[in-house]
């Protein structure tokens, strides 16, 4: 017996927890999304109706609600990956018993919840708060600056506050990876510090950059929280609208049909982002050397 | 380090530490509206938080609920980082893929959808369903973390375990876990701290259970109170515990396996 069970085989009930708790309610959406709702009733009435979807590709609203998520975590993404990016590189050349410590520094403001997060943001950008104070005590404005809280600002401001972490640590890892040789043997032939980045760490890093796109692409785009708390009229999401459907119009199958396609999309634009990063050659490199 | 390489982490940390200082500065602050200038030092809003009855329920439920979370993350973690950092796991990429798949899909999206399924099947929401999708969405976490331990390990050292004879359970027992042992304290830490942080699941699928950060949202949405700062700093403060905590542990484990290895030499 002991010869038959492999430790490769707990991948088995992991992977039907994860079908069974999230998998199967995803694809529950695409039957829900054909369903009808009895409205005098408040059931939900199993039919095969292509209502729902009509109204989906018909009312511009919802195209428009998920192109603003998708320019939305796009801008956040690529905002996030030249920010990140010096934060990344500079972590590098940390010694390395402070590394541990800038890995804590760096993943501590991740564990505060949303709501803390929002809450403080309201704090330091509110027509009292801590910058319109200080533009105030230096004698730059004599109003306070209105666009810095409920507003489009606001909530880009924060979505990037929200992701920036995940970025630097999927291009820190990438770059720790690379090996130092490399560049020194840049330098050595002749290679200015400027060359040695564009030539050796910049391609070497591509497949961080990439992990880190996705991943805030993802959450930035799927973020409902901050938008609704802090954009003001700007605000609206398609995750909002997906909430309002279900609780309070309940309107299931068009909730579901909203859902599906935004997940369709956010998945196609993250992976096309990914495709074309990993297309550079230091990406392909790194992959034909197996270090990632 | 050049002057850039300061410079540059320095704004870094001003950036991500700038917000939880303003709480804790207004948490302090002498005056019910959260306006600069200050108006002086008080410890008023610490004394409120504690005689609010609501908030501490509030709680205590958050409590009660993170630690079945940061347990079963933790477990279910090692088993996922068990599979995938396994030389025969067949399938890896869509296995790890799948792991990701909570992390990925926004959360309201998910949340709504294991709703409408559980009320369409009959099952009521409330403590359990949040527990439940809670764990889920901490399993790509733990098991990132586990998983990043798991590949650095000497397989070496489990081989030698099983050609002297040890079934599997008495090499991950005696082997295997023993080296784990960190991981997995991180690991839970992140689904305690990840539980108590998390709105968007509890807005879906808590039912009539309140954990504080519904209690928080609510309150947020009426008026900005400075209670709620010293509310916020005090579970800033426990997240900083916890983490530091872990930290603590790390260090002394490792330099107790330090120690050891110099004693062997």
């Amino acid at each position: 017996m002991a010869s038959v069970f492999h430790r490769a085989q707990l991948a088995v009930p992991v992977a039907c927890i994860l079908i069974l708790g999230c998998v199967l309610p995803l694809a529950v959406l695409v039957v829900f999304s054909v369903f009808e709702v009895d409205l005098d009733a408040f059931t939900l009435v199993p039919a095969f109706s292509g209502q729902s979807w009509v109204q989906m590709f018909t009312n511009p609203v919802f195209a428009f609600l998920i192109g603003k998520a998708v320019v939305s975590g796009a801008g956040t993404a690529v905002l996030a990956g030249f920010i990140g990016y010096p934060i990344a590189v500079s972590m590098t050349r940390l010694p390395v018993l402070w590394k541990g410590v800038g890995s804590i520094v760096l993943l501590t403001p991740l564990y505060t919840g949303e709501i803390v997060r929002i809450y403080a943001w309201r704090v330091v950008l509110g027509s009292e708060g801590l910058v319109n104070a200080a533009l105030k005590w230096f004698g730059v404005i004599d109003e306070p600056l209105k666009f810095l809280l409920f507003s489009p600002f606001t909530t880009h401001l924060v979505l990037l506050y929200n992701n920036l972490p995940f970025m630097v640590l999927a291009i820190w890892i990438s770059a720790e990876l690379i090996d130092k040789r490399l560049i020194e043997a840049a330098r050595d032939l002749g290679a200015r510090p400027i060359d040695a980045f564009f030539k050796v760490i910049l391609p070497l890093t591509t497949p961080g950059l990439a992990v880190g796109v996705f991943t805030v692409f993802a959450l930035a785009a799927g973020d409902m929280m901050t938008p609704s708390l802090l954009g003001g009229t700007s605000g609206a999401t398609p995750m909002a609208m997906i909430d309002n459907l279900f609780g309070t119009a309940f309107d299931w199958p068009l909730a579901s049909a909203l859902s599906l396609s935004l997940l369709v999309i956010l998945f196609a634009f993250a992976t096309g982002f990914v495709t074309i990063l990993l297309r550079f050659d230091g990406a392909r490199a790194v992959f034909r050397r197996g270090t990632l | 380090m050049s002057r850039l390489v300061i410079l540059t982490l320095g704004l870094a940390v001003c950036f991500f530490y700038l917000p939880i200082v303003v709480l804790g500065i207004f948490s302090f602050n002498a005056a019910s509206t959260m306006a600069f200038p200050l108006s002086g030092f008080t410890l008023s809003w610490y004394a409120d938080l504690f005689g609010n009855e609501a908030f501490l329920g509030g709680f205590v439920t958050s409590f009660l609920i993170a630690q079945p979370v940061g347990l079963l993350g933790a477990l279910i973690g090692l088993m996922a980082a068990l599979a995938v950092t396994s030389p025969r796991m067949r399938l890896r990429a869509a296995f790890a893929i799948l792991v990701l798949v909570p992390f990925l899909v926004p959360k309201t999206v998910l949340s709504i959808a294991q709703a409408m399924l559980m009320s369409w099947v009959g099952l009521g929401r409330g403590a359990t369903a949040l527990i439940l999708a809670q764990t889920l969405v901490v399993i790509p976490f733990t098991t990132t973390i586990l998983a990043a331990v798991m590949v650095r390990l000497d397989p070496r050292l489990e081989e030698a375990a099983r050609d002297l004879g040890a079934t599997p359970w008495q090499s991950f027992r005696r082997v295997l876990l023993p080296q784990l042992s960190v991981a997995l304290s991180a690991a839970y830490s992140i689904g305690v701290i990840l539980s108590l942080a998390d709105l968007t699941i509890s807005m879906f699928l808590a039912g009539r259970t309140q954990p504080l950060s519904l209690i928080v949202a609510s309150e947020f949405r009426r008026e900005l109170k400075p209670d709620l700062n010293a509310m916020q700093v005090a579970v800033l403060v426990l997240t900083a515990l916890i983490v530091a905590l872990t930290e603590i542990n790390r260090r002394r484990r490792l330099r107790g396996q330090l120690a050891h290895v110099r004693d062997d030499l």
